[in-house]
């Protein structure tokens, strides 16, 4: 036993000796119980866990110690194997910290050792006390199956650069078919993803026409407030949330209602111009008024347009996010915004093409009119 | 065995003689530490050898010191019972039982050159092992 700092060194190895074996533990329960056994002959009757568990680590590393000792001293003699000898001349080490009989004889022989007397002594004083437990031979070594070499099954090796000494191949069909496994594992992997990517199109689509459905229809476009593009400006500067909020008959002005005004207006207009010439020009008025009407309407439809575009946004932002979300990511999902930019653009081209028609078909009403004048001059 | 030596007195030839036969007596003799552990341990040591009478002689050498170890802590801890007695009679009754402790313990392995410091922490009061009930082995 080294003397003082064998302490910390001890521990250290014995956390190594675990980390290495593992299966250490029932050599030191065997230990623990034989040196029970032994206190319990001296005199002792119980013993706190950890005192028993220190006794027993320092009795195994008392065997180690021997062990090493005995084999240092074999191999300093030049020899493999320990005989009774090496032995003692460790026992004789390991006790010079507490000293024996002859200690100070350097020649002494070992047969004379005190170290040896006293071990004598002790075998003839003390009670013979077997081991409490029968124990198996351990540690148990597996007998590993080695896989036979080429040589043993008598097969050549596949390839000249492998020595026959080697463990033969399996069999063929056990490695052969494993990379076209692979392959299909991977294509199967593969295959997935495209499946996955053809339903996320196929989702796209379905949600593209869902959108292009309500697009065209009255519900204004589904997402205009992104400004990716330069055009969804113009939808950005009429921005819903930064709008006036609109009131509910502002909203809700009826294309409806007003041809039945203005139809009315017409008709009131015109027993004036029946009044006024020929029946005719009375003819003419009344075939150019419905014209005339769905123009006004237009007109006024067109300003009205606009604020319909605002209003249908609104219904627009409380759209589902996952949607969004999902049509956010494909430049796709501008189709329907796109076309809605450009529906309202002709809308306004319209209205243009209308005035213009609308102060043509006046013009040819004021002609017509004057005409009627000159014919009653006439 | 004998070819290390010269025997040259009549002395020395007792002692060849007892050596001899104390290895022999080793043969019938079975120490209380097994033989499979003691041949675990030096085979992890890197000890060689295919004789019994050798593992046992290891084993016995094993015993003696750990008897001895148990002795020097049993006479402290007697030491020590002495003097509770002498202090605290009434717990004359309970410090009856002989109790191996890291007290003692670690006393009695410093005489043999180990240097046992266990944690302060630990839990090793005299007292803990008082409790027979729980205690018994």
């Amino acid at each position: 036993m080294s003397n003082g700092g064998g302490e910390s060194g001890s521990k250290h190895e014995q956390s190594q000796g675990k980390r290495k074996s593992g299966g250490d533990d029932f050599a030191q329960a065997i230990a623990k119980i034989a040196v029970a056994q032994v206190c319990e002959r001296v005199g002792f009757q119980t013993f706190q866990q950890s005192a028993l568990g220190t006794l027993s680590e320092i009795a195994v590393r008392y065997i180690h110690h021997i062990g090493k000792t005995a084999h240092f001293y074999a191999n300093l003699a030049g020899r493999t194997e320990v005989n009774a000898f090496d032995i003692f001349q460790g026992l004789e080490d390991l006790g010079s910290t507490q000293g024996f009989l002859g200690a100070s004889d350097i020649d002494h022989c070992l047969t004379s050792s005190g170290v040896v007397r006293e071990l004598i002594q002790y075998v003839n004083e003390v009670q013979e006390i077997p081991f409490a437990y029968s124990i198996p031979r351990f540690p148990v070594v597996k007998d590993r199956k080695l896989s036979s070499s080429f040589l043993q099954i008598g097969e050549e090796p596949p390839d000249e650069h492998i020595p026959a000494w080697l463990p033969a191949f399996p069999d063929p069909q056990t490695y052969l078919q494993l990379p076209t496994r692979n392959e299909r594992e991977t294509d199967s992997e593969t295959e997935k993803i495209e499946l996955g990517r053809q339903q996320r199109k196929m989702e796209m689509s379905m949600l593209n026409l869902q959108q292009q459905f309500s697009g065209s229809g009255p519900q204004g476009p589904s997402s205009v407030a992104h400004g990716d593009n330069p055009k969804d400006k113009q939808a950005a500067e009429s921005n819903p949330f930064l709008s006036e909020p609109l009131h509910f008959e502002e909203k809700e002005v009826s294309s409806v209602a007003v041809p039945a005004k203005l139809s009315k207006e017409v008709a009131s207009k015109t027993p004036v111009a029946e009044n006024c010439g020929v029946v005719n020009h009375v003819s003419v008025l009344q075939t150019f008024a419905p014209a005339i009407e769905a123009m006004k309407n237009k007109l006024c439809d067109s300003e009205e347009e606009q604020e319909k575009v605002l209003m249908n946004q609104r219904p627009a932002v409380q759209f589902k996010i996952g949607l969004g979300k999902k049509s956010l990511s494909k430049p796709l999902k501008l189709g329907p915004q796109h076309r809605d930019v450009e529906m309202i653009s002709p809308w306004f081209c319209k209205d243009f093409e209308k005035d213009e028609k609308k102060r043509r078909a006046e013009k040819i009403l004021k002609d017509s009119m004057e005409n009627t004048q000159e014919l009653a001059q006439l | 065995m004998n070819h290390n030596h010269q025997q040259s007195s009549d002395g020395r030839h007792d002692d060849d003689a007892a050596l001899t036969d104390f290895l022999a007596s080793l043969m019938d003799y079975t120490p209380t530490i097994p033989d499979e552990l003691v041949e675990h341990y030096l085979a992890k040591s890197g000890f060689q050898c295919p004789d019994v009478r050798l593992i046992r002689l290891v084993a016995v050498a094993t015993q003696k010191f750990v008897s001895e170890v148990a002795n020097d802590a049993l006479v402290q801890c007697k030491a020590r019972q002495a003097a509770v007695v002498k202090d605290k009679r009434e717990k004359q009754q309970k410090d009856k039982r002989l109790i191996l402790t890291m007290e003692d313990l670690s006393k009695a392995l410093r005489e043999h050159g180990v240097n046992v410091k266990h944690q302060e922490y630990f839990a090793d009061s005299p007292s803990t092992g008082m409790d027979p009930a729980s205690r018994d082995e």
